[in-house]
Formats: C-alpha cells, sequence, structure tokens
C-alpha cells in the first residue's frame, strides 16, 4: 500500500517538474512575443500617426520614398498601412518605396503607423559608438567665428551639448552668433548649424524627426530634435531650449538619415502629418504584437483575445487558484480550523472590494447584530430552514441600514456593507451560533477569528497587484498551483498547530 | 521576545514518540483502510444498532424513531411508559444533538443537567434534528430515541453527570489504544474532549488507568468531584475489547473509534462507532499511535477471530 502512496508522489512530483518547465517556457513566450511585462501597468499609450501626402505628378513614372519608424526599445510599431491605389509597395529598410507609372491627377497618400511607446525604456539604451564625425568643411574666418562661439558657450550652464544650443537660442542673439548664423533659422538650419558646431567637438551627433505629441493635432511638419553621442549613450536634446531628455509627448519617428521624404515623377509635394493618442490596455496591445511576431494563431485561442468584460471576470478567476492554494497550507500544514473551507476566500475578495478597515468594521458589526438576533431567533424555536431564512433577510436589512447611514454621514465603511455576500454572512451567523451552543463561546469565537485570520492572509496576497497581474497574464502559472494542491494532498507531516499540540509526548 | 509563542514541539521528536498528525493519519490510515462507501454503516446509528444486534453486539436499547415533521408530536406517546431516555440525531457526531431526559412530567422534562425543559423546546429539538442541523453535511436526519445507559457506580466518582464511556482504537480488528472519557462541568456533561471533558488513557492490556488530560494539559484528579484518575480500572475489560474487535467484521472499516458504555446491568454495550477518530486519544495514553499501527502491520496475525485477536492482544508481553 505504502508503495503505491509513493509512486502517486513520485508521479506528482515529476508533473510538477514537467508544469514549472511548461509554466517557463510560456511565460518566456509571452514577453517575447506578446510583449507582457511582470509589472502591472494597465495602460499604454498607442499614438496613431498618420502622414499625407500630396503632390502633382509631372508626367514622369512616379517613386515616393518615405522613411518609416522602425522597433525600437522605445516603441513598437503595431501597425502600419498605406492608401495609395494604383502603387506598389516596397519595403526596404527605414524606408518604404511606392513606385506607380507616370499618372495626371493629383496624388495623394496615405500612410498610417500606430506605435506602442514604451516610456520606461525611452533614453536608456545604450548604443554602440558611432565613428567620430567628420570635421566640417569651412573657411578659415568662419571656423574662427565657430571656435569663438563654442568658448563663449563653454561659460553657460549645462553641458557642452545643452551650452551650445543655448547660445544659439539666446535673445538677443550673442554678436558672433548673430554673424555667424544665417538669418533664415529654420528647425532644420538650425540643426544642420548645431552638427557642425559639436562636430568640430568631435562629438557625433544625429538628427531626429518626430513629433510633439498632442491629441488630435493635425496638418504639421515633424519637429527636430538633435542627439547627441555622449558617455557611450545617445542623449537627446531639444533644438530650442538645450534641455537634455526626451519630452513627454514626444515620439521619435525616424533618428539619423537623411530626407524623411522624397518624391520623383512629382512636384509641389508636401507631407502633412496627424497624430491620435488612443490608451489601450497593454495586454489588448497583445494580439497587434503577436501577430507582428507571427504569433498569431496562438493568440487567438488564449484569454487575452476575449472582449474586455469577460477578460475582467477571467482576471478575478485567474486569483482564485492562488487563494485557495493558501487555504490548503493554512488547513493542511498549519492546522487552522476555518468555517467552511472556501468561506475565508470569499471574505478575502469582499475585503478586496471594501478596502480594508472598512471591511473589517463592517463584518465585525454584521456579525454581531446578526448573532444577536440569532439568539433572538433562537427563543423563539422556528424550524431551522426558516429560521436561518430570516437570519439572511435580517443580514439584508442590517445591510440596508449600513449602507443608508453610510451615505447619509459620509462614513464610507457603512456602504461597503453591500460587497459581502449575504449568504455567507447568514452561513457564518448560523455557524458560529450552533458552535456556541454546542461546544461554547471559547470554540466559537476560535473558528471566527481563524477565519478572519486567513481571510487576512489571502486578501494580503490577493491585494496585491504585481500579484494579480502576474496571474491573470500568465495564467499557466495556475497549472502549477494544481500540481502544488495535489502534492500537498500527499503530505503526511505534522501540522504547525499539532506541535503544540502533541508537545506533551515528547519524551523527556 | 518570542516567550508569548506557544512552545512547540521539533517534528523530529514527534517523530521519534511515533505520534500520528492529522494529515497521516487521514492519507495513509483512513484512506487505504476504510472504505468511503462503508461510512454509512457507522455514520447512522440506527443502521449501526441493527447492524450491531445481528452479531450479538449488546446497545442501548430502541424505543423509537421519528422520520418525519409531522410525527413529532408522537414523542410523547413514545416516551409514554419510559421515565428516562436519551433523544439524539441518527447522523450525528460529536455528541451534537444529544439530549439526555431524566424525568419527565406531563410537559416538563428534566435534562441530566437538571434544567426544566418544555415540551416546546423539545419539539424543536427534535424538528432540528429532522431538519439536519447536527447530522454530517446538514442532510435530513432521524431522530432516534433510545433507552438511557445506567451507567455503572465504578464511575460515578469520575463523572460530572453525562456519560462517561470508553473510546479504543481498533486497527485491522485489533484494539490498538483505549481510553475512558469523563464529562466535567466545563463539557456541561458531554464527553467530548475538546469540550473539556477528562481523557484517562487506559492500558490496553488491562484497562487500568495511565494518564489524564483535560484541555490537552495532564491532570491528575476530576476536576469537577476531585477523585483520582489513576485509580480506575475498567471492570469487564476483555469484554470492552471483543466489542471493539467485532466492530471490524461487522463494518469492515480497517481503522475505527468505538464507543462503548458500561451498564449496569448489562454491561458493555456499544454506544457508537467512528470511521475517523480523533488523536486526542494519543495525549491520553501519553504514547504515539504510529508505533502501535506500526507494530500491528509488522507482527500482529491475520485471520483471527474477535475473540483470538484480543486474546492475541491480552497474552504479548512487553
Amino acid at each position: 500500500m505504502l508503495k503505491k502512496f509513493t509512486s502517486v508522489r513520485f508521479i506528482l512530483s515529476i508533473l510538477l517538474v514537467l508544469s514549472i518547465a511548461f509554466a517557463a517556457y510560456s511565460i518566456y513566450y509571452k514577453v517575447e512575443y506578446w510583449g507582457f511585462n511582470f509589472a502591472p501597468k494597465q495602460n499604454s499609450d498607442v499614438w496613431t500617426i498618420e502622414a499625407h501626402i500630396s503632390f502633382e505628378p509631372n508626367g514622369e513614372p512616379i517613386k515616393v520614398s518615405l522613411t518609416t519608424p522602425q522597433n525600437s526599445s522605445a516603441y513598437k510599431v503595431l501597425e502600419e498601412n498605406v492608401v495609395a491605389s494604383g502603387y506598389k509597395i516596397k519595403k526596404n529598410g527605414t524606408r518604404m518605396v511606392l513606385t506607380a507609372p507616370a499618372q495626371e491627377n493629383p496624388q495623394d497618400i496615405y500612410y498610417r503607423v500606430m506605435l506602442f511607446d514604451n516610456i520606461d525604456t525611452r533614453g536608456k539604451t545604450k548604443a554602440p559608438r558611432p565613428p567620430k564625425p567628420q570635421a566640417p568643411v569651412m573657411e578659415e574666418q568662419r571656423l574662427a567665428a565657430a571656435k569663438q562661439i563654442l568658448a563663449i558657450a563653454a561659460k553657460l550652464p549645462g553641458d557642452s551639448v545643452s551650452q551650445v544650443i543655448r547660445l544659439l537660442n539666446q535673445v538677443p542673439p550673442e554678436a558672433t552668433v548673430q554673424s555667424y548664423l544665417p538669418l533664415k533659422k529654420t528647425q532644420a538650419e538650425m540643426a544642420s548649424q548645431l552638427r557642425d558646431l559639436l562636430a568640430i567637438k568631435e562629438i557625433p551627433t544625429r538628427v531626429v524627426r518626430g513629433f510633439r505629441l498632442e491629441e488630435n493635432k493635425k496638418s504639421f511638419n515633424p519637429d527636430l530634435m538633435l542627439e547627441a553621442y555622449i558617455d557611450n549613450q545617445w542623449k537627446i536634446y531639444d533644438i530650442k531650449t538645450g534641455d537634455k531628455g526626451l519630452p513627454e509627448n514626444f515620439v521619435v519617428f525616424q533618428r539619423g538619415g537623411t530626407s524623411l521624404i522624397d518624391v520623383e515623377g512629382g512636384d509641389n509635394s508636401s507631407i502633412k502629418f496627424s497624430v491620435i493618442k488612443s490608451v489601450t490596455s497593454s495586454i489588448s496591445l497583445a494580439g497587434r504584437r503577436a501577430k507582428l511576431a507571427g504569433q498569431k494563431s496562438r493568440f487567438d485561442y488564449s484569454i487575452y483575445s476575449l472582449p474586455l468584460a469577460e477578460q475582467n471576470t477571467l482576471k478575478w478567476l485567474a486569483i482564485f487558484p492562488l487563494a485557495i492554494l493558501v487555504i490548503v497550507l493554512m488547513r493542511n500544514v498549519v492546522g487552522l480550523q476555518t468555517m467552511g473551507t472556501f468561506t475565508p476566500m470569499l471574505l478575502s475578495m469582499a475585503l478586496v472590494k471594501t478596502g480594508f478597515w472598512p471591511g473589517i468594521i463592517c463584518f465585525g458589526v454584521i456579525i454581531g447584530i446578526g448573532l444577536v438576533m440569532r439568539f433572538v431567533l433562537s427563543k423563539l424555536n422556528l424550524l431551522l430552514v426558516p429560521r436561518i431564512s430570516s437570519v439572511v433577510i435580517f443580514v439584508i436589512i442590517i445591510m440596508q441600514m449600513l449602507t443608508v447611514a453610510g451615505y447619509k454621514m459620509h462614513f464610507d465603511i457603512g456602504q461597503s456593507a453591500v460587497f459581502f455576500p449575504i449568504i455567507i454572512m447568514a452561513w457564518i451567523i448560523e455557524r458560529a451560533s450552533i458552535t456556541w451552543e454546542e461546544d461554547g463561546a471559547v470554540n466559537a469565537g476560535k473558528e471566527v477569528f481563524y477565519s478572519i485570520v486567513v481571510a487576512i492572509v489571502v486578501y494580503v496576497i490577493i491585494r496585491d497587484e504585481y500579484i494579480r497581474h502576474i496571474m491573470y497574464a500568465f495564467n499557466e502559472l495556475n497549472l502549477v498551483i494544481l500540481v502544488i494542491v495535489m502534492l500537498l494532498g500527499t503530505y503526511t507531516g505534522y501540522r504547525l498547530t499539532e506541535l503544540k499540540r502533541f508537545r506533551p509526548l515528547v519524551k523527556g | 521576545m518570542w516567550n508569548w509563542l506557544p512552545r512547540l514541539a521539533k517534528p523530529s521528536d514527534l517523530r521519534k514518540a511515533g505520534v500520528m498528525g492529522m494529515n497521516r493519519r487521514n492519507y495513509d490510515i483512513i484512506a487505504p483502510n476504510n472504505d468511503r462507501r462503508l461510512y454509512p454503516l457507522v455514520d447512522d446509528k440506527v443502521k449501526t444498532k441493527t447492524l450491531a444486534n445481528k452479531i450479538g453486539i449488546s446497545t442501548p436499547g430502541l424505543i423509537g424513531t421519528i422520520e418525519h415533521q409531522y410525527e413529532v408530536k408522537n414523542i410523547l406517546e413514545i416516551v409514554r411508559e419510559r421515565k428516562d431516555f436519551v433523544i439524539k440525531p441518527a447522523q450525528g457526531s460529536g455528541g451534537k444533538g444529544v439530549l439526555v431526559i431524566l424525568d419527565h412530567n406531563g410537559d416538563t422534562f428534566t435534562t441530566a443537567s437538571g434544567r426544566s425543559v418544555s415540551y416546546a423546546e423539545i419539539y424543536q429539538h427534535i424538528s432540528n434534528i429532522l431538519s439536519g442541523l447536527y447530522s454530517l453535511g446538514g442532510r435530513y436526519d432521524v431522530a432516534v430515541i433510545e433507552e438511557l445507559v445506567h451507567f455503572s457506580d465504578i464511575f460515578k466518582d469520575y463523572s460530572y453527570q453525562g456519560v462517561p464511556d470508553v473510546r479504543i482504537i481498533v486497527y485491522k480488528g485489533y484494539p490498538a489504544m483505549a481510553m475512558t472519557r469523563l464529562p466535567t462541568k466545563a463539557s456541561e456533561g458531554r464527553a467530548n474532549l475538546h469540550q473539556g471533558a477528562v481523557g484517562v488513557g487506559l492500558d490496553i492490556q488491562t484497562g487500568e488507568a495511565l494518564h489524564g488530560v483535560q484541555w490537552n494539559e495532564p491532570v491528575t484528579r476530576q476536576p469537577d468531584t476531585g477523585a483520582d484518575l489513576m485509580g480506575i480500572k475498567v471492570p469487564y475489560w476483555r469484554e470492552h475489547l471483543i466489542i471493539g474487535a467485532k466492530a471490524y467484521e461487522m463494518t469492515g472499516l480497517g481503522y475505527l473509534g468505538a464507543d462503548i458504555v458500561l451498564d449496569a446491568y448489562r454491561g458493555p454495550m456499544m454506544l457508537e462507532l467512528n470511521a475517523r477518530p480523533g488523536l486526542a486519544i494519543q495525549i491520553a495514553n501519553g504514547k504515539g499511535l504510529r508505533a502501535k499501527i506500526r507494530e500491528i502491520d509488522k507482527f500482529y496475525p491475520q485471520g483471527l477471530t474477535p475473540e483470538q485477536r484480543v486474546d492475541y492482544v491480552l497474552s504479548l508481553k512487553y
């Protein structure tokens, strides 16, 4: 007989190893291909950037070449599509090339890209060292002026890059700067002057095109920023203020590179951008990411492809196995006697909804008044079912009163009464009063107390946003918990409470 | 700093003392030895009584049963000829719902604790039994009315009201461990250790007292009567053991607890059987049960009759 059971344990241990291996693989897979995160960052910003390219054909075959954003650690392209009838589309590295035979009418091409902006990793990525910048070719006089500007800049606050940017943007401008810079100062012109100046100091730089994202902003040109390679990292600078770091609302569209758009076979080309921001839960983005990674079919059969309402329900369900594991541990390993097996779990669920202290106080009030009521009822000698039923109805009345009182007195505690499952409350009252009659107040109090203790332990665990997120996002952990619970079913060691109970039996 | 923590025994020490824990009892002993299908035989006291009488184990006489709510009013008719009687749920456990009536006169009943109880309260109590208040899992139940045991005088000094009984743990038909459970004031006349009754471990070969325990702590005297617990020697000990041993054949349960009372006129009688007897008996005996069970598994012969098994146990030399 004993052999058979050791083999059950053996099989379960193997299952445990297998389930852990499966869960580990599955977690890796979800992080890698679906972009799931261990942190419960619930929402991600998704930006939709639309580029409207228009030009007039000049009778030649048309070739439009457009820079497109590329995936990086800072943001991921979720979806990309082009509306351009009659064009052949080819992706060529970072550039998208559209070709068409000669056209007559004015042309409109729409390019839309959805970006997921991973704010956490912005500007924190290490990059390999770029080659040393080539010193700009300048006439001697201009070079002297440039060196003078650099010398003046060195006295300004900030690091060497922001010093130069600040000097060039000073109002009123420094005399040397004024003579050095051209009259027409476009962003592009400023950027190229800055690059020249910094090249003299042998700082590698590149121009960054992107957008200051404002919701529903339409028809604007990309903003420019400057990135300089300092301390083994690319650091980004605002070319108007010299401030370091990526502004909150700036999304990078293109780094380095040459032109944003080239049109062959057309004149008067223009490109206009519009930006729409939408907030989406990061799990709901997973589908798009899975598609990018070529893992669409597997995703379609996961719970994350369900509508949000269903997902919210499942999110609650996903935390149950962990709560059950805690209860199994509390009962079979610690040895606490609670009222009913899963009552503490339901209590802790209620506590999550009410908040801790309001919930505990509310619970105490309901159970306390309910017990008094139950003792009055026991004097009336009612039959069991009508008696329990009247306790249920009485509990409902207490909840109504507490809720009204809470509302009138602006006292949040009362209002949380509704979250307690009434049947469970009535059942606890009935059970407690019977234990009271049968085994005395001490035993009844102990059972209620242990139930609350277990409920609080479960509450602390399931309230944690991290744990909740992880149990939902990596639901394969439930399989591991299942096997652990089954393994605990073969635990024949002493319970913690038995170490105290059987202490008199220890010899000596 | 940690003084307030209850002092705990080391698991290794408990293992050395052969103590059986709840998990091991459930997993290693009950699960392989007690077929769940057999439980109704011991969970239903009417069934137990019928079975016991069939193989010649005496039990308290059955006065009547009440199965339906409309029959509850018959209680007065059923007990008309009786002075004292006991009302209990057929499927109750742990002494729950047991009402001992010593005397009744018209509509007033006197309970074992001397309290006066009205007919309405008796009616209510039986209703509660029928609706499953005391039964395992809340199933609809039957109220059993049986004769009161006139327990032997030898227990008189040791018991506060209530009925003291002898609990014998029977493993594979062999009496393994025994104790007597003495009701106290704290237990309100009930013989349940967790309610405060005193447990006194009994030598399995002689029926003599070994240790006394109340609330898991050692005691040497009955707290209410002051009687010296070590003076207990249960008479008709072999008959007690034979009842326990026979319960194995009767039920087929490999691990059971037999509750036996000693009636002054009829000798030892089986009160009820338990398929999941508790582990407090170890504390009362000052001994672990696991060591005993290992011994039975290893050395005791198989295929004996109940009497032969009892004699085998009695003949062992330690």
